[in-house]
């Protein structure tokens, strides 16, 4: 990869006063920073990146992880010295390089007329110092309401498909779209005050009442997340900490028009056919794509269970993100049967699923930091072409949305009982039967 | 053809105080917030002088709608049965794997932030006239599913 790992956007703001300016100013020139140490890690040859030493084989890390359980820390970095694994801890792998960083956030943080914003620049300061990270990560859900956000250090584990451990550095600077931010708020009341049956309710995290939404006007991605171009995340990733103190859902509208203009609609017009194509206008698909996302990241609440992620291992953020797309969809069909979600906006959210799928799989030797997503998609779109949902015909094809609503649900009962109870091995079978791509090539 | 607006005595009431300080009240707020953009200058290119008629818009549209639903109201049993679903009656629901309590309210009470359904919709439609334990069918041209009533309230 040539480019850098940073995106910029030039978004209409609400106005901010000459204090939350200045204090912007110096954010974004922290976020900047963080494009360096995530270059340090990043290196897509290696499926444990820069993370492990290459040419070490899983076994032998996962042996040295036994004695060594910082090995596989999602905070350090692991190198062989002296024919021995050894495991650094990231503040001091790249003291040299976190220390404009931090200079940055603390200057932010006297400049600040806030004073909670300015303890949390303090103590996100302070994380990238001592790897105090879990503590960041609960004062930055914690600062609200307020105008400004920022977060940054290492969050996102996409990097590594090793082990689906290691987190990468990024950070995302925005302002926050307080109109937005409610509307949000108060869809997500309306869909998680439904109480959802789960397979296997004693492994699952209990947190619905305690899940938090915002929209950020985005202005800068740096680090993982600018490779990643999310438009939506979901944090903490630690399920205990989402259980403690729940979870803080962002959706980003400037990736997300971004994302939409150079990527989805693109590819909607690729792979329809036109006399189709002619139902749907671009806003229409451009919501339900937004949509999708906002039901996608409050689906995650319904997923979350105790030892997945130990179980599914490597192939766990595969299934996971999948079935969070699958229940999102699911769940806008129960919005629809109460006149919440009109029919088309539940089939605008369908072909959006369906175009952000053959976007990962047409395109994926463009997007090696997207591989999960890429086989997931695979996965989805094998699964509609067997169950007869979505047609070839000539490069074209053409969905049956009442069959492809009956085929997420049996999808959804698939990934549901591998979320809640599979091992990796049935993940895997999974991903054999339906992970291929060459099936899927001749649509181009 | 009149269409029947159903709404409980609560929602009757609401409608009319809605209606009253519409009237009353917001109808001369809108009428001074235009007078107040007017002496900002050429309303040609003035932004408060739209918004301010935009909001007249919305509000007289709203007086219009209210004034019909009122003029075809029929006010529903405020007591409603437990022995089957009809307009008022708040239902515990199983569907696909979600449990949910949700009252089947007229149209114009419809709120889902408080759980309230339309009859006219899809579930509210399917609710109407089953009985506690009974499982009824629930359908649009793409959703299908069934729906088992664990409750009446």
């Amino acid at each position: 990869m040539n480019d850098k790992p940073l995106v910029t956007f030039d978004a209409k703001l609400p106005k901010l006063s000459d204090n939350e300016r200045k204090v912007l100013d110096l954010l974004l020139e922290a976020g900047r920073l963080i494009v360096p140490i995530y270059e340090e890690q990043e290196n897509y040859k290696f499926p444990g990146a820069n993370f492990y030493p290459h040419g070490v084989l899983k076994s032998e890390i996962e042996k040295a992880a036994k004695e060594n359980p910082e090995i596989l820390s999602p905070y350090t970095v692991v190198e062989k010295i002296d024919n021995k694994l050894v495991a650094t801890p990231y503040h001091k792998k790249y003291a040299k390089l976190l220390k404009p960083v931090v200079e940055k956030l603390l200057v932010a943080a006297e400049v600040t007329s806030n004073k909670n914003f300015a303890e949390c620049l303090k103590v996100q300061a302070k994380a990238l110092l001592d790897g105090s990270y879990d503590e960041a990560t609960i004062c930055w859900m914690s600062v609200k309401p307020y105008i400004l956000d920022i977060n940054i250090g290492p969050v996102e584990r996409y990097d590594d498909k090793l082990f689906f451990v290691k987190t990468a550095y990024q950070a995302w600077v925005g302002v926050i779209d307080k109109k937005n931010s409610q509307k949000l708020n108060k869809y997500k009341d309306v869909i998680l005050s439904t109480r959802r049956k789960v397979a296997m309710a004693s492994e699952k995290f209990d947190y619905y009442g305690k899940v938090q939404t915002r929209i950020d006007n985005t202005l800068l991605f740096a680090g993982l997340i600018a490779r990643t171009k999310f438009v939506g995340v979901n944090l903490p990733n630690d399920p205990k900490l989402m259980e403690k103190y729940g979870s803080e859902i962002t959706l980003f509208k400037e990736m997300h028009k971004l994302r939409f203009e150079t990527a989805l609609w693109p590819t909607f017009n690729r792979i329809f056919s036109p006399e189709f194509k002619k139902q749907f206008s671009a806003i229409d698909l451009e919501r339900g794509s937004l949509y999708l996302t906002a039901l996608h990241e409050l689906a995650h609440t319904y997923l979350r269970y105790r030892d997945s992620e130990k179980r599914l291992q490597d192939l766990f953020p595969v299934i996971d993100e999948l079935a969070a797309s699958v229940m999102g969809i699911k769940m806008c069909g129960s919005l629809l049967l109460k006149d919440i979600a009109s029919t088309q906006q539940l089939e605008s959210i369908m072909l959006a699923f369906i175009t952000r799928a053959y976007n990962f799989v047409l395109n994926e030797e463009d997007k090696p930091e997207r591989g999960q997503y890429v086989i997931g998609g695979a996965v989805l779109l094998n699964f509609l072409l067997e169950s007869g949902a979505i047609k070839r015909a000539g490069g074209v094809s053409w969905p049956n949305f009442m069959k492809m609503f009956v085929s997420f649900d049996e999808l959804m009962s698939i990934l549901g009982r591998v979320l809640s109870r599979g091992k990796r091995s049935d993940a895997e079978a999974l991903i054999k039967k339906y992970g291929s791509f060459t099936n899927l090539r001749s649509f181009n | 053809m009149v269409h029947k607006v159903y709404l409980t005595s609560q929602g009757l009431e609401e409608a009319r105080v809605e209606l009253s300080f519409l009237k009353t009240s917001k109808r001369a707020q809108v009428s001074d917030r235009i007078q107040r953009a007017r002496e900002f200058g050429d309303v040609v290119e003035n932004a408060e002088y739209d918004a301010a008629l935009d909001e007249q818009t919305l509000v007289e549209n709203r007086i219009i709608y209210l004034e019909d639903v009122l003029k075809n109201a029929k006010v529903i049993a405020t007591d409603p049965n437990n022995d089957f679903v009809v307009i008022g009656s708040t239902v515990k629901v199983e569907m696909d794997g979600e449990v949910d309590i949700l009252t089947i309210v007229g149209r114009v009470e419809a709120n889902p932030a408080k759980k309230k359904i339309s009859n006219e919709s899809p579930l509210g439609s399917a609710l109407l006239g089953a009985k506690k334990g009974e499982v009824v069918e629930v359908a649009t041209p793409i959703v299908r599913y069934k729906c088992k009533i664990l409750e009446i309230k």
